[in-house]
């Protein structure tokens, strides 16, 4: 017995032989063709139980999770009664140790303003799609301006005494360096990758790391009045 | 043993109801499985195929899935603790006691609904850094990166929205805190203070208006823009695959002629 | 056995990477999982409490009775209009049962008895914690921002005070820490009020210190401010603990300050040096004008006699200058128009003899040691800047400093006060009585800085001061209006006219109760006119004798004057009468002897009121009401009825039992007593 076919093409009852479909493909329009094809697995079942196997692993490290440990529930809201410190939730903390640094107009519309514009217009500059190496083409000019752009917000990170800050620029700034003296045939295996990153990945990597370390800091680092408290100390 | 099994499935299969409410018919053919994902109102959101190197672990850690995981649990244990809960001062806070204290299993709900709010926001944001790195932004998937950061800031807002419900100390100061900085904006920063919490400080006007944005309008946006953003998977070309990436075995790139050859 | 192991691992590396597997497996576990977690409910600590009272009452004697009583599951007491839901009874299972009243193993011991009902009132109302917790650590101990652990039993009567706001007969350690409240000055520096409105008052007549030179040295004054209790064990000044120069410089401006009030000194008579000192006279005198019912002096053995509204006056003449002393002897209003003392009639031969023998009780070794050197300028004004920082103007008047306003922190609610808005000091129990209890027994131990002054108080008097601010709580505001019990309110009574000014001057009110205005040691006199014959009362005022024999304290004579005793016992017969009754609708003589030998009978049979009062002097052995061998010719026949048919309508608080007497019992009795006129037991067997 032979298996069965996918699909059978028949020809329509409703065609007519005076008349052709024509099917235009574009770059850009959906379904996207591709020059080549390649192996594809059924969506259902392969995939749809890979992702409730995956669903139902997450599901059991939360169980646990909640069957040990009690969610926080402090004392009735009292207006009169300040916590000091007030905290946001972990989230917000990030943006909250920005608010001690800079004005709130500043910290608190400003800059997560600018984040949310910044996110959405990612896929939309071209220098983004590029993808190739920041330091592989016009690579003097580039290293100046780059490091032009960070000893600026080194500048202004400590004018402003945001050393929280200050630490992951000039890491990364380090890091730059480091890619900008570097070759895709490095023979150090970091090296060579570094050497090969764009320059939204640089960018990116930036503020990942900052959003790291200002919501760790404004979550286990910051005590009574936002002042510096070592988490062991107390 | 697994025969009979196999055979009261089969028989279930057969069944007319079954029948009426599955479309695809038995069997599990390829067309099968096709039609079990185009036949279904909820399934047919997704591509009917996947690119096998897309299934494995390491190409997305499978943190989009997760992320609607905890969104699918949120719904369940939310709705439960809705049972249970008033948005009024201060029997808000009292409702929360005796979850803790007399509710059968009122705690364990509440855990729940408070780890995985915590895990949806985080494996929202690892997801956003996921796709970022991998690059899977790129045309055409520009707009479904968009409907993303929406669905980001959505998750966001449930999570801040869902802090103050509790109305203890915590959610009181946290919500105290993040709303005196809209107050910040020019202009029309008192408004906005004032809209957000229904007066000008933090009372209970302000745990209504949240309570409804909690449960209410912010749940229908995120199911909204979920939609569209399955949606977005399959019409624009399934989940994203490097070009430059060599595919897991067997699956070189090759013309499509050749491919279609072998057939 | 090799090929077999890598078959096996490779079998489940196999089964690991085949998805449907996986996910089966998986799924089973889930569902386990969560069929488990009711478990984490089953695993509660109060189901565990539930289980272990199920064994524990199993062995007992009355096993069965308790095993019915017993019913799973989650109890409270819900009562919305006092905010209680209190599930304490959940793990407290045995509160109700009387048997298990000696059980030594909480939480199954059942309550004492008590004066509320448990499902009036709760738990949480006196005990405090949080009622609607179900585990341990959360009902006893949360401290969160609005939750108060568990109130120590011994603080238990604070929680008495959250509704009654007078004494009351089951809370010693509460009436007292009230009273030490104002007695020791705290209210004069701390403002506490109470939620019916009213403020406490200070009641310790801390003396002006205006005219203080004219009083006493700068000497004194130093050793005083240095250690009170060096001079006076039992003096309420407490301790600043001021250096040597402070001490030597708030003396320096206090005396610098005074200014000198004419008629304070009468120049001493020309003989002798100060007061004659005469002391079988003055000890005589001192008797008889029973100072000792105010003053107390140390014994022999180191023990205070007499009692505490004055000053200790064990080293009196140390302290106060002779001239100053004779001119105070002889009009205590002059140097300080509010003091409590009455101004005695004393003769001059009188005063001298009074007055040199308070002068001869001195110790002289206690300035031996104190030396000062004339004060400057710059220690003066220092002193005054002290006096200012100290807050000494918010007890004492002093010229030039203002008294100030709420000087210390408002104490009204200090009995609700987060746990976690308090410092504690390092290795100190983080509760709010131990926080107060260190506060009020060492106050500087917080920083140096701190102004408030140490007390010599016990630990029983720490503790109960502890108490009474333990009773000033949030919840004493939000209770229900119904449930406030207030305290005896204090009026401003003051007696008008030519009597009253009489009466101001012997300062009745320090010692009698009149209309809500005045002390507790003596009889409240609001309802005296109504209460005894006109007679009685004009000789009682020329000549008092006390009516208990065994009491210290009793009325002095005060050498009142005929005019002046005609125009009180006038106005006291016809202003201080009762509403209740007219005070002549019964007469005073004239009963028939069947009536008393009626009342008798009832007297000795029926009501045996010989067991605490005395008509018969030599037979009745009642010592505990006052004796009534002379009241027939004491008391007012109408005022006896009365008090006969409701002991506590007339005299409130009085321990003489009513007896629901019928008004035949109550008039032969009343013929009986009204009978005994001359002592003799009249009508008496």
């Amino acid at each position: 017995m032979t298996p069965p076919k996918d699909f059978t093409a028949t020809v329509g009852s409703d065609m007519r032989v005076s008349q052709r479909r024509v099917l235009f493909v574009t770059r850009r329009t959906s379904p996207q063709v591709k020059t080549y094809d390649e192996e594809r697995v059924q969506t259902f079942p392969e995939v749809l139980i890979r992702a409730l196997l995956a669903i139902e692993c997450m599901v059991i490290a939360l169980v646990l999770m909640s069957l040990l440990f009690n969610a926080p529930l402090e004392g009735i809201a009292n207006p009169t009664n300040t916590p000091n410190p007030a905290k946001a939730p972990w989230y917000f903390l990030g943006l909250q140790e920005m608010l001690h640094y800079f004005p709130p107009v500043v910290a608190g519309v400003l800059i997560p303003g600018l984040l949310i514009i910044a996110l959405i217009v990612i896929p939309y500059f071209d220098i983004n799609i590029e993808a190739e190496g920041l330091f592989l083409k016009n690579r003097q000019q580039r290293l100046r301006l780059s490091m032009i752009v960070a000893g600026a917000l080194t500048i202004f990170l400590w004018f402003f005494d945001v050393y929280v800050a200050l630490a992951p620029t000039v890491f990364v700034a380090a890091l730059l360096v480091l890619a900008a003296f570097s070759t895709p045939e490095s023979p150090s295996r970091f090296r060579r990758y570094l050497a090969l990153r764009p320059i939204s990945w640089w960018i990116m990597t930036w503020f990942l790391i900052e959003l790291f370390v200002l919501t760790a800091v404004g979550t286990y680092f910051r005590g009574p009045g936002w002042s510096w408290v070592w988490p062991w100390r107390s | 043993m697994p025969s009979t099994i196999e055979t009261y499935f089969d028989k279930l299969e057969r069944t007319r109801m079954w029948r009426s409410i599955f479309r695809s018919g038995r069997g599990s053919s390829t067309l099968h499985n096709a039609l079990a994902i185009q036949q279904n109102v909820f399934l047919h959101l997704f591509p009917t195929k996947v690119r096998k190197r897309m299934v494995g672990l390491e190409a997305t850690w499978y943190l989009g899935t997760l992320t609607l995981g905890t969104f699918i649990i949120l719904v369940v244990t939310g709705v439960l603790l809705m049972l249970y809960y008033h948005p009024s001062v201060p029997q808000a806070y009292s409702d929360v006691k005796d979850l803790q204290f007399v509710v059968s299993s009122g705690l364990f709900l509440r855990n729940l609904h408070r780890w995985s709010a915590h895990a949806m926001v985080f494996l929202a944001f690892a997801h956003m850094f996921r796709v970022f790195y991998r690059g899977a932004y790129r045309a055409p998937r520009e707009f479904n990166w968009v409907v993303g950061v929406v669905l980001l800031l959505v998750t966001l807002l449930l999570s801040y929205t869902g802090y103050l419900l509790p109305w203890d100390q915590l959610a009181y100061w946290a919500i105290t805190v993040g709303t005196n900085i809209s107050s910040a904006v020019p202009l029309i920063g008192d408004k906005i203070h004032f809209l957000l919490l229904g007066g000008n400080q933090v009372n209970a006007n302000a745990l209504l208006r949240f309570y409804v944005l909690h449960c209410v309008i912010l749940p229908l946006t995120a199911v909204l823009f979920l939609a569209v953003h399955f949606w977005r998977i399959r019409k624009d070309g399934g989940l994203y695959v490097r070009e430059s990436e060599p595919g897991t075995a067997g699956a070189q790139p090759q013309p499509a002629s050749e491919e279609r050859k072998k057939l | 056995m090799q090929t077999h192991k890598t078959g096996f691992i490779s079998s489940c590396k196999a089964f690991v990477r085949d998805p449907f597997r996986m996910f089966g497996i998986v799924s089973v576990v889930v569902l386990l999982l969560l069929t488990i977690a009711p478990a984490k409910d089953y695993l509660s600590e109060w189901h565990g409490y539930q289980r272990q009272y199920l064994n524990f009452i199993r062995n007992r004697g009355d096993a069965i009775t308790l095993r019915r009583h017993f019913v799973g599951g989650i109890h409270q007491i819900w009562i919305p209009q006092l905010d209680v839901v209190d599930r304490c009874e959940t793990c407290h299972v045995g509160l109700t049962e009387a048997s298990l009243a000696d059980v030594k193993e909480q939480p199954f011991r059942a309550h004492p008895v008590m004066p509320h009902k448990l499902t009036e009132f709760g738990c949480v109302i006196c005990h405090r914690g949080q009622g609607a917790a179900t585990t341990v650590n959360e009902a006893h101990h949360s401290k969160m921002a609005g939750e108060e652990p568990i109130l120590p039993a011994r603080y238990m009567e604070s929680s008495c005070g959250q509704c009654h706001q007078g004494p009351l007969e089951g809370t010693p350690k509460l009436n007292r820490g009230r009273v030490m409240l104002s007695r020791y000055g705290c209210v004069s520096c701390h403002s506490i009020s109470l939620p019916d409105g009213t403020k406490l008052e200070a009641t310790d007549n801390p003396p002006p210190l205006s005219h203080i030179a004219d009083k006493t040295t700068r000497e004194w004054i130093y050793a005083w401010l240095k250690d009170p209790t060096s001079y006076s064990p039992s003096a309420t000044m407490p301790n600043f603990g001021l250096s040597d120069a402070d001490a030597s410089d708030i003396s320096a401006f206090l005396i610098a300050n005074s200014v000198p009030q004419p008629g304070d000194q009468i120049a001493l008579p020309a003989q002798g040096h100060g007061p004659e000192p005469d002391p079988a006279a003055g000890a005589s005198l001192y008797g008889e004008s029973f100072c000792a019912s105010c003053h107390a002096t140390q014994n022999a053995a180191g023990n205070l006699v007499g009692g505490d509204l004055g000053p200790e006056l064990t080293n009196v003449g140390t302290k106060v200058k002779p001239e100053w002393l004779l001119g105070w002897m002889r009009d205590p209003q002059k140097y300080d128009p509010s003091t409590p003392m009455p101004q005695y009639r004393w003769t001059d031969a009188q005063l001298k003899v009074i007055a040199g023998y308070v002068q001869s009780k001195s110790n002289p070794d206690l300035l031996a040691n104190v030396h000062l050197a004339p004060a400057t300028r710059a220690q003066i004004a220092h002193g005054k800047q002290l006096v200012t920082e100290y807050g000494c103007a918010s007890c004492h008047e002093i010229r030039g400093v203002p008294k100030p306003d709420n000087f210390g922190p408002n104490l009204s609610r200090i009995g609700s006060k987060p746990v976690v808005q308090l410092v504690f000091l390092p290795d100190m129990e983080h509760s709010l009585p131990a926080y107060l209890t260190q506060k009020i027994r060492e106050p500087r131990s917080f920083g140096s800085t701190f102004r408030m002054p140490r007390y010599n108080f016990t630990p029983s008097q720490v503790e109960a001061v502890t108490t009474a601010l333990l009773s000033l709580t949030d919840r004493s505001y939000s209770l229900p209006l119904s449930l406030q019990v207030p305290g005896m309110r204090e009026t401003k009574y003051q007696p008008a006219g030519q009597a009253g000014q009489i009466m101001t001057n012997l300062n009745c009110l320090s010692c009698h109760r009149i209309n809500g205005h005045g002390g507790d040691m003596a009889p409240d006199l609001s309802w005296e006119g109504s209460s005894v014959q006109r007679q009685w009362l004009d000789e009682f005022l020329k000549n008092p004798n006390t009516l208990r024999p065994a009491l210290i304290r009793r009325m002095p004579k005060f050498n009142l004057t005929d005019a002046e005793r005609t125009t009180l016992t006038d106005y006291m017969m016809t202003v201080y009468q009762t509403s209740s009754f007219q005070r002549d609708e019964m007469p005073l003589t004239g009963y028939t002897p069947e009536q008393i030998e009626k009342g008798r009978q009832l007297f000795y049979s029926k009501y045996a009121c010989q067991s605490c009062h005395m008509v018969n002097p030599n037979e009745d052995k009642g010592y505990i009401g006052p004796t009534l061998t002379k009241v027939g010719a004491r008391l007012n026949a109408a005022w006896i009825f009365h008090y006969l048919k409701d002991p506590q309508a007339m005299r409130p608080g009085t321990i003489e039992p009513n007896q629901h007497m019928s008004d035949d019992d109550a008039r032969a009795l009343t013929a009986f007593l009204m009978a005994q006129k001359t002592g003799a037991g009249q009508g008496a067997k």
